[in-house]
């Protein structure tokens, strides 16, 4: 009893010092689960690609998956969901991305006076750098990866030729750390130049990358060598780039080297040869000229799901919009009929047997017996389902498209042991849909990840706050600062029954462009209009009002971010 | 044995397979030894077999009928950047460890374009912008790969890009306001990093011997200048005027470094004495001159007062249009200079094999040299010659009769338009200062803006 006594006593003083404090961390919105106990209660399970039971029930206890089969009590404490008819497949795992990491803002370069020794970090080369500091749980990838299913990414850090190693997360709320699975678990090379400075080209990033390489190789050894006897040895130098190479020349971690097109498989292989790292492709685009080679080396892969021949834009929600899109696409249809000549036609059908190419390969490596995920360093979450049917089109097997989103990536990432199967012992990530993920009407109703659910059963509402919407509309001003040639123009929104309709007119233009994938959420707004400029340019509005106001940021597809600005100029012109 | 055998034969590329051919009653330009009349060449294995008069083929070969035609040995050019992604890395003054080998772009179509035009190797080399550029690749234009590797010619010298005069000091000194700024400055940066690769070999050269315990760092830049010390590297050096020509012949005799072709030497004609005296030799245009002041003292001259002289001469194109016409360009050195046939086509055929180091391979046609061959409806040196066939390792890579229309291997999956027009643009700035205009370029942001601007002032 005096125990007892104690420990209560004592539980409130810690309530009192820490407690709120704990409190204030988690999301103030989501209230407490009442257990973390789940009953999944009558369910067709995928253990996995090519093995469907009917009729299992699966108990999820703190996290993991503790039991399954078709006859199991019911713990005293679990949450039951009832999933008659409903498909159980093992948690989505994203093999390469950026999931959760913020697209830096574009700041302005010191000088630099000699650009043949830029400091490393400025020539890109920040292999130092984990994924774990920039990556926020909260971020709309990590949520729209989350609600396509997707139960764990590895994450590689934004920046250029060596960004910095990448790490392993669960893709749940909460802080960083909690959702950290393995830190550091990849080294990552990509193509990337920072224009300018050395290297500032492929071929001065391949020298650059041999010459780290072999500085790693011999600083690692001296370093070795010094700690058993330093008698007679220079002290080591610290150098924080060089350390965090050392353990790619020991093969202690792997190197992901982003290689899209097939110029780039092939420079990464010659690395791979010439250097002897252990190689993971990544973001492949264009590797089925090094198939072959890849067989033979072993070497692991992830396809990018950005493929050609999409349509970019997000599938239209509503009819109505839907169908003027597609007027306006037959319009511009006709008027082009009348002017092809032979040479396009030649071409167009050359372009075609050429997607074509791009599409099968997911379905090319399979039939070589190739073990791969998928990445999502360019593709959006919103379009992975509608991809990866395309790829099944194409001849990849459903059996083959589901083991590249769970068991291979699993596999490739080193946590056969822990995911990737709906087994029992294994973490509890979950991907629940009401009818096979790959029948085209399907659609995804419960998310686990780390045995916490997320409920997608309902959709949710477009927020349509008419208090907070109605200030956004009327004639607004912008600025958007871009280094040495800022941008003025005017947006001009107007409210057409329901929806938004957004136009947005530069000062030096006499087009207006009209913004699609408008999303209003409280006091936020968010469009994109295609810029026409020499080749068409996709650019991203999000901007905050606060009154006669707003700021926010745009993004000009592949120059980055810009920070825009802007106030309230009158009623909105209904003539646009 | 025979499953080995076949085994192997899977295992070699396609491309490599090459067909056995045999040219009938053509005249045999053979550039080393004379011309022969109604004569036969036989290539076996992508090699040169025999040379002689009714050869008979063993089965299977591809008879040629050229009957009325001549045969040269393919062209070779000593100067291009044909099939490369990245021209310049103009970041710095000394650059040696960058390598175009690792850029090769086999789905250039500027590659056919040259087969077009006879010619079979080139000299796919580093920009100009640096004192000391980066390493080249000779190249054999095996055009239908994908795979960089296969345009490579195994063996061939290694080759190394130098350059005097204005490109590397405005790239470095207006540019990036640092060394070199003046002629002057070119030579000192020459002079230390030749020194300091000294420093470097005896650094290593010491810890090998045990003389010093901790391994020195490692340095790819001093590592390649070591070896241009050591002759192991080529170099092939951007040159325009004399007083800059004799500075570098001094520079590297003062090192020790004998193997050297100066490119453009639009001035050579001054110096050619001392050239051929040195051993240098000179890869040329026929009569391209005042783009910039440096190049306005020339004459067309030039190539055929070098050769008299005794240096071994080159014509070469730096660009991908003439490079379709190398005939042409060597056939002028004929109006200036009464050159003769032989030494005429030397200047696109053996002499730059000698400048590459391949002249034991390629150059001219030779028993057991490779099957590299230019078929000509007229004399090549004709103005009214045409290209008929063109042969590389015995594989024909390009037959008038046979020319389709769109030849592109690799085309854009996510272009709304052609992508000749994305070539053309890309092209159209392919040559020595290559990947400039950016880098000059205060802002790219600029460069953007400066697009739209057009953009919508046209419409």
């Amino acid at each position: 009893m005096d125990t007892k006594r104690f420990v209560f006593i004592l539980s409130c003083f810690i309530y009192c010092f820490v407690g709120e404090s704990v409190i204030n961390a988690q999301n103030s919105d989501a209230p407490k689960p009442l257990s973390n106990t789940h009953y999944i209660k009558n369910c067709f399970l995928v253990k996995q690609p090519g093995v469907i039971l009917s009729g299992q029930n699966i108990i999820i206890k703190d996290g993991f998956i503790s039991d399954i089969g078709p006859n199991l009590k019911i713990p005293y404490d679990a949450q039951i969901l009832v999933a008659d008819s409903m498909y159980v497949y093992a948690g989505f795992i994203d093999g390469y991305s950026n999931t959760g990491i913020t697209k830096p803002e574009q700041k302005d370069r010191p000088k630099i006076s000699d650009p043949g020794n830029p400091p490393n970090d400025i020539a890109g080369i920040t292999p130092q750098i984990l994924s774990d500091e920039n990556y926020k749980p909260n971020e709309k990838s990590v949520t729209d990866m989350r609600t396509a299913g997707f139960g764990l990414s590895h994450v590689a850090p934004r920046g250029m030729m060596l960004p910095g190693q990448s790490s392993i997360f669960l893709l749940g709320e909460g802080n960083t750390d909690e959702m950290i699975l393995k830190s550091g678990y990849a080294q990552n090379f990509q193509f990337e130049t920072t224009r300018g400075v050395y290297p500032s080209t492929l071929i001065g990033i391949m020298a650059k990358l041999r010459d780290l390489y072999h500085n790693a190789t011999i600083a690692g050894q001296h370093e070795e060598k010094f700690l058993k006897n330093p008698i007679g040895l220079a002290r080591p130098n610290y150098n924080k780039e060089l350390k965090s190479l050392y353990p790619i020349t020991t093969k202690k971690q792997p190197l992901y080297i982003v290689a899209q097109k097939t110029k780039d498989v092939h420079k990464a292989l010659l690395l791979k040869d010439e250097l002897g790292f252990e190689l993971v492709l990544t973001e492949v685009k264009q590797g089925w000229h090094y198939i072959e080679q890849i067989k033979q080396q072993n070497i692991p892969v992830f396809l990018s799901l950005d493929l050609p021949g999409q349509d970019k834009k997000t599938p239209e929600k509503d009819g109505k919009e839907g169908e003027k899109k597609d007027s306006l696409k037959t319009e511009i249809k006709e008027v082009k009929k009348e002017n092809i000549d032979p040479e396009k036609k030649d071409y167009d059908a050359k372009k075609a047997a050429v997607v074509k190419e791009y599409l099968a390969q997911a379905a090319n490596f399979e039939k070589n017996g190739i073990n791969f995920g998928f990445s999502f360093l360019n593709s959006k979450a919103s379009d992975i389902k509608k991809t990866i049917k395309k790829l099944i089109d194409n001849g990849l097997s459903e059996n083959g498209a589901l083991g590249a989103l769970t068991t291979n990536p699993a596999k490739i990432l080193g946590l056969s042991h822990l995911l990737g199967t709906v087994e029992k012992g294994k973490i509890a990530n979950l991907t629940i849909t009401d009818k096979s993920y790959f029948d085209e009407k399907s659609v995804i109703k419960f998310v686990f990840v780390d045995g916490k659910k997320y409920d997608y059963s309902e959709k949710p509402r477009k927020q349509k706050d008419g208090k907070t919407d109605h200030k956004m509309i009327g004639l607004w001003s912008y600025e958007v600062e871009i280094p040495g040639a800022s941008r003025k123009g005017k947006i001009n929104i107007k409210k057409d029954g329901s929806d938004f309709k957004i136009t947005v007119k530069d000062d030096t233009s006499s087009n207006e462009d009209i913004a699609t994938d408008i999303n209003v959420d409280g006091s936020k707004l968010s469009f994109s209009i295609m810029a026409s400029l020499s080749t068409p340019m996709k650019v991203d509005f999000s901007l905050e009002f606060d009154d006669k106001n707003y700021t926010g940021n745009v993004n000009v597809a592949s120059f980055g971010t810009f920070p825009i600005k802007g106030g309230y100029d009158g009623d909105p012109k209904l003539n646009f | 044995m025979l499953r080995y055998i076949l085994l192997i034969i899977i295992l070699l590329p396609k491309d490599i397979l090459s067909q056995n051919i045999l040219i009938k009653n053509g005249t045999i330009l053979t550039v080393t030894n004379g011309v022969k009349e109604n004569t036969d060449v036989l290539i076996i294995n992508g090699k040169i077999a025999k040379i002689d008069i009714n050869l008979n083929a063993p089965d299977g070969t591809r008879i040629i009928n050229a009957n009325n035609q001549y045969v040269m040995p393919g062209i070779i050019d000593a100067h291009s950047h044909i099939a490369l992604d990245v021209i310049n890395e103009a970041t710095s003054p000394v650059t040696a460890e960058v390598n175009v080998g690792d850029v090769l772009d086999p789905m250039d179509v500027a590659i056919y374009r040259a087969l077009a035009g006879g010619v079979t190797i080139s000299h796919a080399m580093h920009g100009s912008a640096n004192a000391i550029g980066g390493q080249c690749e000779t190249i054999k234009h095996r055009f239908g790969t994908t795979n960089p590797d296969d345009l490579r010619m195994q063996g061939a010298p290694r080759t190394i890009k130098f350059a005097l005069g204005e490109n590397p000091i405005r790239v470095h000194g207006e540019g990036s306001k640092i060394s070199p700024n003046t002629r002057m400055g070119v030579e000192q940066i020459f002079r230390n990093a030749f020194s300091q690769a000294q420093i470097y070999m005896k650094e290593w050269d010491d810890y090998k011997k045990g003389i010093n315990k901790t391994s020195p760092e490692y340095s790819l830049r001093n590592e390649t200048i070591a070896d241009i010390l050591k002759g192991d590297i080529i170099i092939h050096c951007h040159s325009y005027r004399a007083d800059e020509i004799l500075m570098l012949m001094r520079v590297l005799k003062d090192f020790g470094i004998k193997k050297i072709c100066f490119q453009h030497v639009n001035e050579g004609f001054k110096v050619a004495p001392e050239l051929a005296a040195f051993g240098a030799s000179a890869s040329v245009f026929a009569d391209w001159w005042a783009y910039k002041f440096e190049v306005y003292y020339s004459t067309a001259f030039n190539a055929a007062i070098l050769t008299r002289n005794g240096v071994v001469t080159s014509i070469n194109s730096d660009s991908e249009e003439l490079i379709r016409h190398l005939y042409h360009e060597a056939a002028k050195t004929q109006r200036y200079g009464n050159l003769t046939d032989d030494e005429a086509l030397a200047l696109i055929t053996i002499n730059p094999a000698k400048q590459l180091g391949i002249d034991n391979r390629v150059g001219s046609i030779e028993v057991g040299k490779d099957g590299d061959i230019a078929i000509f409806s007229q004399h090549p040196l004709s103005i009214f010659t045409i290209p008929q066939m063109t042969i590389v390792d015995g594989i024909v890579k390009f037959d008038i009769k046979n020319d389709d229309a769109d030849m592109r291997i690799d085309i854009n999956p996510n272009e709304t338009y052609s992508s000749f027009y994305e070539n053309q643009r890309h092209h159209e700035s392919q040559g020595c200062m290559h990947g400039l205009e950016e880098l000059l370029m205060e802002d790219s942001y600029a460069k953007f803006m400066r697009y739209k601007y057009s953009k919508n002032h046209s419409h």
